[in-house]
């Protein structure tokens, strides 16, 4: 019974300890992050389908690894890859989808 | 051998239709399937009446513009753009020096495929290749001073029939072909192309606004929006539209927004300019 | 050992029972969140198309959002429906806010418990 409860014990430290270190996030791990980002957006520059939720993204990202938040700056950064994604994926799945629209 | 030769002549056929149906770019049709779907869809909206915008597909609407045509507010804007005409440049030479017939009466020619250069050519272009030419700085796309010049061309052709040429050119038809694209293509995070809107959805409410039907919508530009509280040229349209779905616009004459210019004024062939409008 | 049974049974039991009562107090209590999601500009924006009992100044794009248990009896129809309606009309004019990033998986989910009581 003892030892059962100091393995579980164990276990909440370890991943109490683990989740503490995911989340402080570094100014290079922000770094990572928002060029990331930005590849993907200047994917869909090209693609001439930037969102403004994606600018947006960005735009909350570095404010906040200005004030040295950086895990709110990562969160903002991934989130605006995410965006950016999307906006790929609707500019390539357009490519044909959209002759479906036009009136004949 | 006969066999053989058959069974080419299925793979030939075969593989060409689908080609030919993707890659045949036809105006002529586009144009016509494009005026029947709003003639059919809209049976009592006399055909010239679909340039007034919102207020063809709304009553409430059209009683309010009566009386709002009574002190047009882009009257302003008509005048600033004469006078901006006649006055010379440094080098002595006016805006009117660039155009046919001082630029009068000829703005249902705009946008035209230039086969020197190989580009879309919009009013708005034009004008501010005249002041670059002359030594003068261009206007910004969505300035008022830019809606006031197109103002004043566009009033001074009201009732003229849009007249846009596609030469024979296979950079011409390319053109098009791009700004038809562009009109259909969704964009922006909530996924909208001009068409979701404006073929698919016109006299529809977006919230308590009418929304216009494609068919000659660009004979009404520029236009005085009461939203806005000025004069608004089609560059400023176009990049509302792109920002009101989230997405990025494109910067002002873009080849794109030429393209979609072109192609959208083609459509609307025909049909007699009105601008410049005033909307709610 | 058939007690401990029956104790095993009453247990399961009330816990279900203790389940299913946070499940519908849970339900409940989301429908004025997804209410102020599907209100909110930024979010569902569903007033732009769509009439909705208490909203001002609607569109209509898209039809009267009224009677939703009768029309949507499955849930799943509806949670599909605002996720992405392209997949079935792929001529829809509504966003498809799930593929799009506009709302994650909960707050979908909020907005149906909302449209359930309309």
């Amino acid at each position: 019974m003892r030892t059962r409860a100091l393995i579980r014990l164990a276990v909440i430290l370890s991943v109490a300890g683990l989740t503490t270190a995911a989340v402080a996030a570094s100014a290079d791990d922000f770094k990572a992050a928002l060029a990331k980002a930005e590849a993907a957006n200047k994917q869909a520059g090209a693609l001439k389908n930037q969102w403004t939720t994606t600018t947006n993204a960005l735009n909350a990202a570095k404010k906040a690894a200005d004030g040295g938040k950086f895990d709110e700056a990562v969160k903002h950064a991934n989130e605006a890859e995410a965006l950016a994604n999307a906006s790929i994926a609707q500019a390539k799945g357009e490519e044909k989808a959209w002759a479906d629209a036009v009136v004949r | 051998m006969l066999r053989k030769l058959f069974v080419a002549a299925v793979f030939v056929v075969g593989a060409a239709q689908p080609l030919l149906a993707d890659n045949a770019v036809d105006p002529q049709a586009d144009f016509k399937a494009f005026r029947e779907y709003f003639t059919k869809r809209f049976p009592k909206v006399q055909l010239d009446d679909f340039v007034n915008g919102p207020y063809s597909m709304d009553e409430g609407l059209r009683k309010q513009w009566k009386a709002i045509e009574e002190f047009p507010p882009y009257e302003f804007a008509v005048d600033h753009g004469k006078e901006a005409f006649a006055k010379p440049f440094k080098n002595g030479k006016t805006l009117g020096d660039c155009f046919p017939n001082k630029g009068v009466g000829i703005r249902q020619n705009y946008p035209y495929f230039d086969t020197k250069s190989g580009e879309v050519i919009t009013l708005e272009l034009a004008l501010n290749q005249c002041l670059e030419a002359n030594g003068e700085k261009p206007l910004d796309y969505t300035s008022q001073e830019m809606a006031a010049l197109t103002a004043y061309m566009a009033f001074t052709s009201r009732g003229k029939p849009f007249d846009i040429k596609i030469p024979n050119d296979p950079r011409a038809l390319a053109a098009y072909r791009s700004g038809e694209e562009y009109f259909y293509t969704r964009r922006g995070q909530l996924n909208f192309s001009c068409a979701s809107c404006h073929v698919q959805s016109p006299g529809g409410h977006i919230r308590t606004e009418v929304l216009a039907p494609a068919l000659g919508i660009l004979n009404a530009m520029p236009i005085f929006r009461s939203e806005w509280g000025n004069m608004g040229t089609i560059t400023r349209r176009f990049q509302t539209c792109n920002s009101q779905v989230r997405g990025v616009p494109l910067p002002g004459q873009d080849v794109l927004y030429r393209n979609v210019e072109y192609y959208l004024s083609y459509m609307g062939n025909g049909l007699p300019i009105s601008g410049p409008g005033a909307r709610p | 050992m058939e007690l401990r049974q029956s104790h095993l049974v009453l247990a399961a039991v009330a816990g279900g029972l203790i389940g299913a009562a946070v499940l519908s107090w849970s339900a409940a209590s989301a429908a004025p969140v997804g209410q102020e999601l599907a209100f909110d500009r930024g979010k569902g924006n569903c007033l732009t198309c769509h009439e909705i009992k208490d909203g001002p100044a609607p569109g209509n794009l898209g039809p009267a959002l009224n009677d939703m248990k009768a029309r949507f009896p499955d849930r799943k129809e509806l949670i599909a429906i605002v996720s992405d309606e392209t997949k079935r009309n792929p001529l829809t004019v509504m966003p498809p806010f799930k593929r799009n990033l506009i709302l994650n998986d909960e707050e979908i989910e909020q907005i149906v418990d909302f449209l359930y009581t309309l």
